[in-house]
């Protein structure tokens, strides 16, 4: 079977891309698939994404296709994507999520985040607005020489701290 | 000796976006203000601005930002929009927050030797400082979303600058290159256009950046580091036994060269510098391999002019460099 990219060699690998639950393949040389390799590790997607756009389509010629489908936020279409290789914005991960998620899978092998997580702007801003009302009640405490629950209130700022740093 | 045998330097960065941004700032000034003014902001309000300086890229000269790309302090990248990028950077502790770069934020930390985990842990303190105060790109499936899905997830790219001149000399970066890839990561020459790597001096990376944690990943490039210093250090071993002299002929030839010569082009330095950083891992020369290390950075051209304060181009650069190099090695001699 020739390749399916170059059409000149002989296939001797397969692309497997699964969207939903639909498995389509492709047949490409050793020489489409090392480049393909290549570019991914240098970052150059296009090569993948045409291929597998083109899995999913069927034709080697998608773009007919892929001028229907527009971020609603950054409005990048899924052509301009295709010849970038970059998102416009964090929407386009959800409006191009169908052609994505093959592709995302290809480069990293997984699609499940395992790594680390923002420290949340609501946590921060609980956080905060408890310190504030700690330290006011403190400076009360001070104010009418209640040491004791000045003292207290100290304790549970230091705890408030170090809870944060732990997060 | 001082220094990593083979491990010059560590690299972790960290790509992070702002949720309400579009990624690409370059033709949005706006956007790309409110980028910086943001991150500049957070750092603050976090408590953790201290020894950083904001320095926009439009009011630096060609010099300057060309000399901090070539202390690998910001990327090559960062120069493609110096309209709009600009880096806040801790010079000292060598950690960077590129802004308006790929993405928004790359959040930078070098160290020497191999030590990822230390250059992660700078790089965590920063994000957690900045995420505190913003809201980034997340998603709870795929992590951190960014401009290019080669990063998506950890957004991390955990990377060792290696020097290999025995496996680069024995032909054997075939078999280090199946060995690197079988676990998903590359390697690459770091100076130069063409297949050579100049110096033979190469990066290795992780390449998948989604569904593995941080931890997994530095200790992938860190075991894979591990793995090609043994191979490059037997290699070593086994030519002080077998090739002693063809090596010692290569490694003080370049000494010689590179503590007389009036005029040295970078290409030149380059080859040289290889075989004197081998031969004082080996020690058959008596230099310190930080010293040789930091030299590297030196001799490159934004450094060497900004250091001479001068706009030397060409042949008078290769003999500000020569006369740098002989400055660095005129103590070094070696005993017949």
């Amino acid at each position: 079977m020739l390749c399916e990219e170059c059409k000149v060699n002989e296939a001797s690998y397969t692309l497997s891309v699964m969207v939903g639950d639909e498995v389509t393949t492709r047949h490409l040389c050793g020489d489409c698939m090392a480049k393909m390799n290549m570019d991914i590790a240098s970052g150059n997607i296009k090569s993948l994404l045409s291929s597998i756009l083109s899995a999913i389509t069927g034709n080697d010629t998608p773009e007919e296709k892929q001028a229907e489908v527009v971020c609603p936020r950054c409005r990048t279409t899924l052509s301009q994507f295709t010849k970038t290789g970059r998102l416009g914005c964090p929407a386009c991960y959800e409006a191009f999520h169908e052609q994505l998620q093959p592709m995302l899978l290809q480069i990293h092998g997984r699609v499940q985040h395992a790594g680390r997580r923002p420290l949340r702007t609501e946590v921060a801003q609980r956080n905060r607005t408890l310190r504030e009302e700690l330290e006011r009640q403190m400076e009360q405490a001070v104010a009418v020489e209640d040491f004791e629950t000045a003292a207290a209130l100290r304790d549970r700022l230091r705890a408030l701290s170090e809870k944060e740093a732990a997060q | 000796m001082s220094g990593n045998p083979t491990i010059l330097s560590s690299r972790v960065r960290l790509a992070r976006n702002y949720q309400d941004l579009p990624f690409d700032v370059a033709g949005k000034p706006d956007c790309a203000a409110m980028c910086v003014a943001r991150t500049a902001g957070a750092l603050k309000l976090s408590g953790n601005d201290e020894g950083f300086e904001l320095l926009h890229l439009k009011d630096m000269g060609d010099v300057q930002r060309a000399s901090l790309a070539e202390c690998h302090l910001i990327s090559r990248d960062l120069m493609r929009n110096p309209d709009v990028a600009a880096v806040l950077l801790n010079q000292q502790d060598a950690v960077s927050v590129m802004m308006n770069e790929e993405d928004h934020l790359r959040i930078q930390a070098i160290r020497d030797g191999m030590a990822l985990q230390e250059a992660a842990d700078a790089c965590f303190r920063v994000d957690d400082a900045l995420s505190r105060q913003v809201s980034f790109a997340f998603d709870e499936q795929l992590g951190y979303l960014t401009a290019c899905p080669t990063n998506t997830g950890t957004g991390m790219r955990a990377s060792l600058l290696i020097h290999l001149p025995m496996l680069t000399l024995l032909k054997q970066k075939g078999s280090v290159g199946q060995i690197v890839a079988k676990v998903g990561l590359t390697i690459r020459g770091v100076y130069g256009e063409g297949a050579e790597a100049l110096g033979n001096l190469y990066q290795v990376s992780n390449q998948v950046t989604l569904g593995r944690t941080e931890q997994e990943l530095i200790s992938a490039v860190t075991a894979v580091g591990h793995q090609l210093t043994d191979m490059e250090l037997a290699l070593r071993d086994k030519t002080l036994s077998t090739g002693r002299s063809a090596l010692e002929d290569t490694v003080y030839r370049g000494l010689g060269l590179m503590k007389y010569a009036r005029c040295m082009p970078l290409e030149e330095f380059f080859r040289h510098w290889s075989g004197v950083r081998l031969g004082a891992a080996m020690g058959l020369v008596p230099a310190s391999l930080s010293a040789l290390d930091a030299l590297l950075i030196q001799v490159q051209p934004a450094n060497l002019q900004a250091m001479t304060e001068s706009a030397a181009t060409g042949h008078a650069l290769d003999e500000k460099r020569a006369q740098c190099v002989r400055a660095a090695l005129a103590g070094i001699d070696v005993k017949d």
